[in-house]
């Protein structure tokens, strides 16, 4: 007790505390301080690591086979890979397209369905149903993707090709741009719904009994007046949803059927994401391309960065913008 | 008989087992303000929200007894509370405008009737914006977020909101209550203007306001109506006790 005593004697002298509490009061800032760094310094930690490993392709000659280029990279609609023959031919171009296509596409299906789920349980179920159906959302949320990943290639993919024969189009198997969304969809679905209910119920009650005592219905002021006073937080939901679409890996690789090239805007051909590019045989492989997937992790980095810059850009415009 | 809006019959008010009114018998005037006093909960809140039917949302509540308007009762199985509520407009406590711009709110009662010519909703979201003494502050910025108003615009803002549905009755929860000196003074000046049109029916927790901008005054006191008169009446020779007791300040 003495010891420590002393040194809190020591620290109160050195930087000029008035009291014991002050002391106290400035460890404890320093813990939290300390806390803080540690948690960003992993941040930089990884980007300083991906950015080395990823600029590799670009700026050696990858023991003999010649530098990647660029614009080509960026731009291109192939992705010549393979250990037999060695190429510097990889782009990424067609599969920024696709990654973006499918996401939008996913959120599309699970925003409607997502907010109107979460308007139901927030609004208008009665009140033993809405706490059943919120746990129910919540246990949704928490399964992990492999397990959508398993339920998307045992069930959808069937579906998927069953459904291309009736368009009399023969799908690889099902693994297609149709599985890839309908799996996303489900995927962020829960996580959409959780969020938009909790800002459905925090809308004030003074402005929902302000619309029915001017004479609106139930259904015209959870349209007109709860989903436009919730709508930034139904934003920022789908902004979440958005980004566990851009970043999924596992569950997308089981059903996307990998195509090289494209990109694939039909529904039901085989297609890609810089996920899925990532993970495909990324433990059996070496040099530049092990390397080449540091890469399409720097570019998804900066497609997610944008994605949320854009959205949040948009976000603020809605803010101001009003519903009829 | 012929000038009165709301005939309220016997009305006994439960929330569960709780008894909240106690047989209120009351005549609302037309083009008259009727102001509602009374110690905080002694019921008179609840009592304005019986007008309009808003103590349909608590589910707990419960209520016997008649609420004629027009001589139709409110209570009613068959009766249409959203036409009710057309025909009584209701402003709150606290200002609760839409987040949505100026104009919106004010067109927002007209179109969920229905309405859709721009040129007719223009024109009831200028009249009403006049008559609540808005029009010359908002005019150039009818685009603008109704969250951009003052408190007390806002508030202004509510009234408007109430009056584009031309309602018969306004009912008004302590409009002032959230409000500085100055916007209070406009929002009772805009009162005595509406009540040439409007009944108007006001809770209020200053003793002051009610003998200024009201016609007759109703004192509840814990569930009950203790004396219902004209307000200058109650205000310097009431007849019961409890009443001088609460406006000279003895309890409240």
């Amino acid at each position: 007790m003495d010891f420590i005593k002393k040194q809190f004697g020591k620290i109160k002298d050195l930087f000029h505390f008035n009291s014991k509490k002050e002391v106290v009061d400035f460890i404890i800032k320093l813990f939290f301080l300390i806390s803080t760094i540690v948690s960003a310094s992993f941040i930089v930690i990884i980007i300083v690591f991906i950015t080395k490993e990823g600029i590799k392709p670009f700026v050696t000659d990858n023991g003999g086979i010649g530098s990647v280029n660029l614009v080509r990279f960026l731009t291109g609609t192939t992705w010549l890979e393979g250990t037999a023959f060695k190429s510097n031919l990889y782009s990424v171009g067609f599969i920024i397209i696709n990654t973006l296509y499918i996401s939008l596409l996913s959120l599309l299906i699970a925003m409607p369905i997502g907010v109107l789920t979460a308007l139901f349980i927030a609004k208008i179920a009665p009140k033993r149903l809405s706490e059943i159906l919120r746990t129910v959302i919540e246990l949704l949320a928490a399964i992990p993707s492999i397990v959508y990943g398993l339920f998307g290639s045992g069930i959808i993919l069937v579906f998927v090709y069953n459904l291309a024969k009736v368009f009399g189009v023969q799908s690889p198997g099902g693994n297609s741009v149709l599985a890839t969304v309908l799996v996303l969809a489900l995927m962020i679905l829960p996580t959409i719904t959780a969020l938009s209910e909790v800002a459905i119920r925090s809308v004030e009650k003074d402005i929902e009994h302000g619309s029915l005592a001017l004479g609106a219905t139930k259904t015209q002021t959870n349209f007109k007046v709860v989903l436009t006073s919730a709508k930034s937080g139904i934003f920022s939901a789908s902004i979440l949803g958005i980004g566990r679409a851009l970043g999924e890996a596992t569950a997308v690789s089981l059903v996307a059927g990998n195509a090289r090239s494209g990109p694939t805007l039909s529904f039901f051909q085989t297609t890609s994401t810089l996920t899925s590019t990532m993970l495909q045989g990324l433990k059996e492989t070496t040099g530049i391309d092990y390397d080449i997937r540091f890469s399409v992790g720097i570019v998804l980095m900066v497609v997610i960065l944008l994605t949320n810059a854009g959205l949040n850009f948009v976000k603020k415009r809605i803010g101001n913008v009003h519903v009829k | 008989m012929i000038n009165n809006v709301f005939t309220i019959k016997n009305l006994n008010l439960f929330y569960g087992k709780y008894q909240a009114l106690h047989s209120i018998n009351l005549d609302i005037e037309r083009n008259k303000v009727t102001a509602l006093i009374g110690p905080s909960g002694c019921g008179k809140s609840t009592f304005l929200r019986c007008l309009n039917r808003m103590n349909d949302l608590i589910d707990s509540c419960q209520i016997d007894g008649e609420v004629l308007y027009h001589n139709d009762n409110v209570y009613n199985r068959n009766f249409d509370v959203i036409s009710l509520r057309t025909k009584v407009g209701m402003v709150f406590q606290k200002p609760n405008p839409f987040p949505m711009t100026i104009y919106d709110n004010i067109a927002y009662g007209p179109r969920c009737q229905g309405i859709k010519d721009k040129t007719e909703l223009n024109k009831i979201v200028e009249k009403s914006l006049k008559n609540s003494a808005l029009w010359e502050e908002v005019k150039d910025r009818l685009k603008d977020s109704a969250m951009s108003l003052s408190g007390g615009q806002q508030q202004r803002l509510c009234i408007a909101r109430a009056i584009a549905m031309e309602p018969e009755v306004i009912l008004m929860d302590e409009p002032t209550s959230a409000l500085d000196p100055i916007a209070t003074m406009k929002i009772e000046e805009l009162i005595n203007d509406l009540k040439q049109n409007y009944a108007i029916v006001i809770v209020t927790h200053s003793m002051q306001q009610a003998a200024r901008i009201s016609d007759n005054t109703a004192f509840f006191h814990l569930g009950e109506l203790v004396e219902y008169d004209k307000t200058d009446i109650i205000f310097t020779t009431p007849k019961e006790v409890k009443t001088e007791e609460y406006i000279t300040g003895r309890f409240g």
